[in-house]
């Protein structure tokens, strides 16, 4: 059985590992702010929120789990709003998507934007 | 202006669980990390995150500056009253142990009045700094 | 594992440094220092000093970040290019580095029992704090209580350095508003 929980958390925390170097990747990689947003959440979603499942698989029914469970609540709610945040904030500073789709997405959406 | 609907209504859940945070630094500070000075800036933070989001009108409602400005020197005075009360009481300045009858009671209450004053003193610190480079840039 | 960790972070914290160094934009240097509170903070955790990363975390990495950023709102956001020579303020940096260093050298390993910081009065701290105060966290005990002096001193210094600045600037502030009134008047 503790055979089973270690290797499940192993697992967890590995895949929590794989995302956080995608998103990382993604930071490096992707050509503009919005992109790159895109590859933080998955860092903050994604990688955190598995690794922070395999640490309370490590951690059993203690007071511990309770705490990294209110972590990942918090995480999960307050960082989209931040990322979202951040996307208006680009937007609001008229900083132009360089990718073909965003673009014609923005365009239709507002019309006479001359873009 | 409805073009930040989902960081005002994030902001606004969050906001009780950051001000509970701050409470649980305050009073945890004798058992686990944490203080006055911990709670102080994280209350600050409270304060500020409302300017951000909602401006700087709504955090005055909750944070008046007259209030905020005259509790900087007040986080001071409560410290220093601890001493001063240890003082009357017969023991030495800031000598917590003859606050009450038992010393050692004496002395958590000690550490729990001088938490509180720098508490004051650090959070509005923070909050009047905030408003007064928010006011000179405006 | 624990110096692996300390490895990564301080690695981590050079970079950052670095990277502040050869910024131009003032808006990253906040930033980028911002990022280097988070870290610092994490090498406190690794340390094993909650207290001092919590507020690490929470003054250097949240609050002072916000209040710079206010600090820029009011200035310019480029930096200028220096006016003087780089090579005088380089070798004065290299100088006082070198020095930090050398200093560091006599200095006992990190965490040894034996020395003698730890032989004054950190044993009666460590022995009597529960029973004499009844608080749990030495940290918390010897900041308000053992060192109550120091503590109201760093207190006062808080108030004094937050009425300087406020005087600073509010001060200027209320003298504008006298003008403008007073021009208003004589309208």
């Amino acid at each position: 059985m503790a055979l089973a929980i270690d290797v499940a958390s192993g697992l967890l925390i590995a895949a929590g590992s794989f995302f956080i170097l995608v998103g990382a990747l993604a930071l490096f990689r992707l050509p503009d702010v919005y992109t790159r947003a895109h590859g933080t959440s998955i860092i903050d979603t994604a990688g955190a929120g598995f690794l922070i499942l395999g640490l309370m698989l490590q951690a059993g029914f203690t007071l511990v789990t309770l705490k990294l469970l209110f972590l990942l609540a918090i995480s999960f709610f307050t960082l989209p709003v931040i990322g979202h945040a951040l996307a208006r904030a680009a937007l609001h500073e008229k900083i132009a998507p360089k990718l073909a789709e965003d673009r014609r997405g923005r365009g239709r959406n507002s019309a006479g934007d001359g873009a | 202006m409805n073009f930040d609907l989902i960081l005002r209504i994030g902001t606004k859940l969050i906001l009780p669980f950051i001000l509970l945070f701050a409470i649980y630094v305050q009073f945890h500070g004798e058992y686990g990390p944490g203080g006055g000075f911990q709670a102080g800036v994280i209350v600050a933070a409270v304060i500020i995150l409302i300017a951000i989001t909602f401006g700087l009108n709504a955090a005055k409602r909750v944070a008046p500056r007259g209030l905020v400005e005259r509790m900087v020197p007040l986080g001071v005075l409560i410290y220093a009253g601890t001493g001063i009360a240890g003082l009357l009481l017969g023991g030495n300045y800031l000598d917590y142990g003859v606050l009450l009858p038992e010393p050692v009671s004496g002395h958590l209450l000690g550490i729990f009045a001088v938490e509180i004053g720098v508490a004051v003193t650090v959070s509005s610190t923070m909050v009047a700094l905030f408003y007064a480079f928010v006011e000179r840039g405006s | 594992m624990e110096s692996l960790i300390n490895m990564v972070l301080l690695t981590l914290l050079a970079a950052t440094t670095i990277a502040i160094v050869g910024q131009r934009s003032l808006l990253g240097v906040v930033i980028l220092a911002s990022v280097y509170s988070f870290l610092m903070a994490s090498v406190m955790i690794v340390l094993d000093a909650v207290d001092v990363a919590m507020t690490e975390a929470s003054v250097g990495a949240a609050i002072s970040t916000v209040l710079l950023l206010g600090a820029l709102h009011l200035t310019k956001t480029r930096e200028e290019a220096p006016r003087h020579g780089r090579l005088l303020p380089l070798l004065l940096c290299a100088a006082v580095g070198a020095m930090l260093v050398w200093g560091t050298l006599v200095l006992p390993p990190f965490g040894t029992p034996d020395a003698v910081i730890h032989q004054h009065v950190v044993p009666r701290y460590i022995n009597e704090t529960v029973r004499e105060t009844g608080s749990p966290n030495i940290v918390t005990a010897v900041l308000a209580d053992y060192r109550g002096f120091d503590t109201l001193g760093e207190t006062t210094v808080i108030f004094i350095a937050g009425i300087g600045v406020m005087l600073l600037l509010g001060g200027l502030r209320r003298r504008d508003r006298a003008q403008d009134s007073a021009a208003e008047d004589q309208r």
